[in-house]
């Protein structure tokens, strides 16, 4: 065993990153921070980058932060986009929750059943905006979330695939 | 989830919290935002250059009829100033609260929300209705000391009392979410719109000044009328924040019932 080790090629200081574990949350936070961009869109049909880097990571690998983190996540979210607070806070758990039983149902996991179960949650995210828009006194017929629940599925390959090359980076491989 | 309750309920309960939020964004966003503005004009720029000629022409035919209207508008203004001075009709003082400019909006979410640069050191209050010289923008929702939150006027729940410019006939205009106005007459009947007909306000309701612009019809609908909002908050570089019309009845009407936001 320890010849095997020894053996073994290894390239010296390229371990993972000093705050290796926290890179995931950072990440998150600073798509929820992309809000902050001058961008004043008319139609609203951007996707919810927060979100949709949360759930890549979590897609990803389990251990991508204790679970809780989604709350205070899911917080700052809020603040930044301007939703009602608690929003995020409820939804992100909830998806993390949901995760945790798909992970334990799933027989295998692949490309497309990953991009259907974010299309799923995306789904889910963009039904809640719309119910809790309505129930504050802004009620649009459901037809309204098929643009930008399109563009978000659309986009989420290339959040996956960020979260990838973000995990590759931080654990040096 | 009891957050999430607690600000469906009382949505006023955390509006400290939201507006620290909002002006640890602001400088950023209102820095960034000469950027863009500068990116969008090369590439309208670009655009307008494309038929220069054909352009020119129909802007100097226009010029020849807004000269006659101006012209028109004077006289008209003129025979206005000395009708009221005879009425002694008490006229409010239509002095700007702050300027500021549109920085950011909301981008995900079916409500549509900007974000505007001036805030509460600047004397700004929620409920204040914004403008440009171009229309009504909306109103604002949420304050911080150096930014604030507006109510679009193409939200759903932004719900304005509105006239025909050309018969004077009252309507209500209400967003739709994806940046355009859904237009419903008062009145049930023939369908009172024309396809390019300009809406105002009506001062109705005491929030928002009268004969302000808020949109062009585009496209007819069963019994009312689809419309683009006439100032875009995308491209609109500054905007003013007015004391809201009658203020006596604004705040009557939000002591009342809680649903500013």
């Amino acid at each position: 065993m320890v010849r095997a080790a020894l053996a073994q090629k290894r390239n010296i200081g390229q371990g993972p990153l000093p705050g290796a574990r926290f890179v995931p949350a950072i990440s998150v936070i600073f798509a929820s921070l992309l809000t902050a961009l001058p961008i004043v869109s008319t139609s609203g049909w951007y996707p919810d980058f927060g979100f949709l880097v949360l759930i890549s990571w979590r897609l990803l690998r389990a251990d991508a932060w204790p679970a809780w983190w989604a709350a205070p996540l899911g917080f700052f979210n809020d603040l930044m986009t301007g939703h009602p607070l608690g929003f995020s806070v409820a939804l992100w758990t909830a998806s993390m929750l949901v995760l945790d039983l798909v992970d334990r149902r799933t027989m295998w996991r692949g490309y497309w059943l990953e991009w259907a179960l974010a299309t799923l949650l995306l789904f889910g995210n963009e039904t809640a905006e719309w119910r809790i828009a309505q129930i504050m006194g802004a009620s649009l017929p459901f037809a309204t979330i098929i643009p930008p629940l399109l563009i978000a599925a659309l986009a989420f390959p290339v959040f996956a695939w960020l979260a990838a090359r973000l995990d590759r980076w931080r654990l040096g491989r | 989830m009891v957050l999430l309750g607690l600000s469906l309920v009382a949505p006023k309960s955390y509006a400290a919290v939201r507006g620290v939020a909002l002006d640890a964004t602001a400088p950023v966003t209102s820095g960034l935002r000469e950027v863009t503005a500068t990116v969008g004009g090369i590439f309208t720029g670009a655009g307008n250059y494309w038929d220069a000629a054909h352009q020119n022409a129909r802007l100097k035919r226009e010029r020849e009829l807004m000269l006659q209207r101006i012209i028109e508008a004077k006289a008209i203004s003129l025979e206005n100033r000395e009708l009221k001075a005879t009425l002694q009709l008490r006229e409010h003082s239509r002095a700007p609260v702050a300027m500021g400019r549109v920085v950011g909006s909301s981008f995900s979410s079916p409500r549509r929300y900007a974000i505007f640069s001036a805030g509460t050191s600047d004397g700004v209050r929620v409920g204040m209705p914004v403008r440009t010289a171009q229309g009504l923008i909306g109103r604002v929702i949420d304050t911080g000391a150096l930014a604030s939150r507006v109510l679009l006027v193409s939200d759903r729940a932004s719900i304005i009392p509105a006239r025909i410019l050309r018969s004077g006939q009252p309507i209500i205009s209400q967003g739709r979410g994806d940046g355009t106005i859904d237009l419903r007459p008062l009145e049930v009947g023939r369908n009172p719109f024309k396809p390019g007909d300009i809406v105002i306000t009506s001062g109705t309701g005491g929030l928002y000044p009268p004969l302000v612009p808020i949109a062009r019809v585009v496209r007819l609908d069963d019994d009312g009328a689809i419309a683009l909002p006439l100032a875009d908050p995308a491209s609109t570089s500054f905007a003013m924040v007015e004391e809201p019309y009658e203020p006596e009845a604004v705040a009557e009407e939000a002591g009342g019932s809680t649903d500013t936001q």
